[in-house]
Order: structure tokens, then sequence, then C-alpha cells
């Protein structure tokens, strides 16, 4: 099933759950403090990989109130890259829209993100408060 | 000195030749012979031959003739030819076509034809030597410009987290709290990104192939005033853009350029100024695209505005990286763009940009 998530993705105002994915433990502290002290989300679920991503969204399939409502994805991690997750997570029954989140400045990684259907923008770290929330409520 | 082992190809269509060539040079140099150039031919596909001497004059194929036919195939060698007469035109044909080194009448005296068979090996080793090192400083330089580009990334990654927790610092208000100490750690990082990010840039250049892609000047310029003026918002733009024609270039490199004349148009504003402006004008016409960008800055000096284009130019006075306008210059050199700077501390700073147009 491959649909223009972008489009048919009208986000709600009230967004529940966010997943960050990233190596980086600092990050995603730095990510998931942020993101708290907003209340652009009211939970966080959070993965230090895209496999450890992958088995919390299967364990949970079941059960939708669990499901996250939107994805913070790192590019750069070892084994399953930014990209691989999104290669895999195409054939997920429940997708949520994604951000892709990373500290490149490579032209070439920016427009691969943004051409995926399932990425809504590639934010630069760090995460700025302002350019998620415009993000969240577009 | 004993010279290393040579191998000396003598091509002749007379046998008296040959034997005369081995009887003199066989106890200095490994010596082959061949009656014909097809002969000869056979000799090189199957022994490495440093040098080849070959007479003009023989039936079938000429001295010049064959050196001609192995330009392509056996470049290295290096040939000396040999007539029994001065023929000029043969003469001229085979410097022009035959990449000749040598040429000797016969017949041969035994120690000018030996001073030209070391000087043809030494300029033999000479061309191999060179071509080595080249080989070697290509690669060298390959794995530096990676090493650059991975390490810019790496630590690029920490610096980014460290400005993320300054962000959360101002977030929770603990921002002045501790004296000065955010704020000078901000300061560094920033600048620390900011070379890193210039590293990029300039690695990015070096490396990447020229593509053509349509560029909007008047979208363009737009998202790089959003992007560099967030830290000002004093300085007043005003943008004039005249773009009726398509215009192709290199976006990455435009990009580039634009974005480091205008972020020192607005860095080196005066202090005291109360109107500080920015003028952008583009023209693009079929054949090109104008670009002016003037401010009423702080100027350069007259005698800096030589230096400024070369890498790590600083003024004493103003500190910058001295990366961004060497980086300009570069990016300008991959597109065949030009620039030209005029300044006076009173009224401020022009830079005047021309890029081909790909359309």
């Amino acid at each position: 099933m491959v649909q223009p998530l972008k489009s048919l993705f009208l986000m709600p105002n009230k967004l529940k759950k966010v997943m960050l994915i990233d190596d980086n433990d600092i990050d995603l502290r730095i990510n998931a403090k942020l993101i708290s002290l907003t209340n652009i989300f009211d939970e966080i679920i959070i993965c230090q990989s895209g496999e450890r991503a992958f088995d919390y969204l299967n364990k949970n399939l079941q059960h939708p109130e669990l499901m996250p409502d939107f994805i913070l994805l790192d590019i750069q991690m070892p084994e399953m890259d930014g990209f691989e997750f999104l290669e895999n997570y195409k054939s997920f029954p429940e997708k949520c829209p994604v951000a892709m989140l990373s500290s490149t400045l490579d032209f070439g990684d920016i427009q691969r993100a943004e051409a995926n259907p399932y990425v809504v923008k590639l934010l630069k770290k760090p995460l700025s408060a302002k350019e998620l929330a415009e993000l969240i409520d577009y | 000195m004993r010279m290393p082992s040579v191998s000396v190809l003598y091509i002749d269509d007379e046998e008296n030749n040959l034997q005369a060539f081995k009887a003199s040079f066989r106890r200095q140099y490994e010596i082959y012979t061949a009656i014909s150039a097809a002969e000869g031919l056979k000799i090189l596909q199957n022994v490495n031959i440093q040098v080849i001497i070959a007479d003009q004059k023989m039936p079938n194929t000429t001295g010049v003739e064959f050196f001609k036919s192995i330009t392509e195939t056996f470049p290295d060698p290096i040939r000396i030819l040999l007539t029994g007469y001065t023929d000029i035109e043969a003469l001229a044909d085979a410097i022009n076509h035959g990449d000749i080194y040598r040429y000797i009448t016969k017949p041969w005296n035994d120690l000018e034809l030996h001073n030209s068979i070391k000087n043809a090996y030494d300029a033999y080793k000479a061309k191999i030597d060179l071509r080595n090192k080249v080989a070697e400083l290509e690669k060298t330089n390959d794995e530096l410009n990676r090493f650059i580009y991975s390490i810019s990334h790496e630590l690029r990654a920490p610096l980014v987290s460290v400005i993320g927790i300054v962000n959360l610092v101002k977030m929770e208000g603990l921002y002045d709290t501790s004296g000065e100490y955010w704020g000078l750690i901000e300061t560094c990082s920033n600048k620390l990104d900011y070379y890193i990010q210039k590293t990029l840039q300039y690695y990015k250049n070096n490396k990447t192939v020229t593509d053509q892609s349509d560029v909007d000047f008047n979208k363009l310029i737009k998202e790089l005033i959003e992007v560099y003026a967030y830290t000002d918002r004093e300085t007043q733009f005003t943008v004039d853009v005249d773009q009726q024609f398509p215009f192709k270039g290199d976006l990455f490199r435009i990009e580039v350029i634009l974005g480091n004349l205008i972020s020192n148009a607005i860095k080196y504003q005066k202090t005291t100024e109360l109107n500080k402006k920015v003028n952008i004008d583009v023209e693009v016409s079929q054949e090109l695209v104008n670009i002016s960008i003037s401010d009423n800055g702080m100027g350069i000096l007259n005698e800096h505005l030589e230096k400024i284009f070369t890498q790590f130019f600083k003024s004493k006075v103003h500190h910058g990286s001295g990366l961004g306008l060497f980086i300009v210059k570069e990016a300008l050199n991959k597109i065949n763009g030009r620039i030209s700077v005029s300044s006076d501390l009173s009224h401020g700073t022009t830079f005047k940009i021309t890029i081909p147009n790909a359309q």
C-alpha cells in the first residue's frame, strides 16, 4: 500500500505520542527534555536503534493506543540507519508521519530524505522547539 | 656508477647495422634488434623496452611511420630516429607526430649514440617517476579530502549536541545563572560550528562535480536572507531580481557563493550605523547572470582588497575565519564565474559577480 501520506495525513491538533529513534544517548536526552519542556507531545517513546523501534512497534501492533503519532528519526545510526528504517517501515501496517533529524549539511541527504513519501521534513540538529511546533500544526 | 639494466630496441632493415650496433653496445645495455617494424612491434609486445632506435629508411614501414603507429599503444619508451641523409620532411613529421626525442645521422658516432641512449633513458625514468608521483599525490589528496570530510562530520555531531544543551539551558531560564559562562560557551560553540561548516563547504566544492539545475534567484535569495539574517533583524534588505529568462546553473555552488556574501554583508556592518542596508540586484539574461551585493558597512581597506580572496586572510581588526571569500572564489572558479569588489571605508562594499547561464 503506497499512499501519498504527506497530503493524506492531516495531523490532528493534539498529537500524543512521539517516538524518538537515535543511537546517541545524549541527543535522545536533549530531545526528550526539549519535547517535555515544550509540551508538544504528551508522551515520548525512546528507542536507541531502528531495530528496537521495530521491536516496540511490532509488539504493540494490537494496541493502537500505544502506537506513536509521530516519529523523529536520526539518519546516521550503526546497523540500521535512518533510510533503512524507512525502507522497512514501508511495509509496516500502521504508519505515522516521520521527521528525520540529523546534523548533516549534506545536500544529497536532505533531498533524499525529503523525497521519501513518509518524511514530512528533515530537521537539522540541534532540534528547535519552534521548528518542531510549526511542523506539527501546519 | 653502473646504469641499471636498460633495454634498447634497435630496428633497421640492414643486418650489418644491427650486428654493428650489438657489437658496440651489448656491454652497456640489454640489446634487442629487429629487421623490420613488424618484427620490432613483436618485441615491444613481449619485452619491457625503455629506448627505441629506428632507422628511417626501411621498406614497408618507415621509422617515423612506426613511431606514429605506437604513440597510443606504447607511449612510454623514448624514441630516437636514425637516418642516412637529412630529410627535412621526415624530420618535421617525426617531431610533429612521432614524439621523437633525438635525431641522429648515419653513420653514427658511438659516443654520440651512447650519450643519446643514456639521456633517453633518463628522460624515460623522469617520465615514469613523475607519473608515479602524480598518482601518489592524487591518492594522498583524495584520502586527505575524505579524512577532512569524515572528521568534520564526526566533530560536528557532538558539537551540535552542545548547542542543543545551551538551547535547553535558555529554555529553562538558566542562561544567566552562571555569570557569563553560558554565553561564552555558546559563542565558542557557534564559532567552532562555523569553521566546521566552512570546511565542509570547501571540501564539497572541491569534490562535487558541477550539476545543472534550474535556479530561481527570487526564491533562492529570499531563503538565504532568512537563513543568515535570523541573528540580525536590523539590516534592511532591498532585493531587486530581474529574471525573465530561465537560468540553469550549479545550485549548490551558487548557494555557497551568495550565502557567504550575504552573511558577510550582514556581519561586517558598522555598529554605529543606524540604517544598516544591504542591496541585492540580480539581472538574468540568456547568456549570464549579473549579481551585485552592496552594503553600507565598514568597508575594506584598499591595501586589503587584493588579498581578501586568499585562504586564511584575515584583517587585524575584524575577525573572520579567513575562509568565506576564499570559498566564494574557489566555487566561482569551478563554474567559470567572475567576481569583482569595490569598497571604501565611508560608503561600504560592493561585490559584483557574473555567472554564465548554462541554458
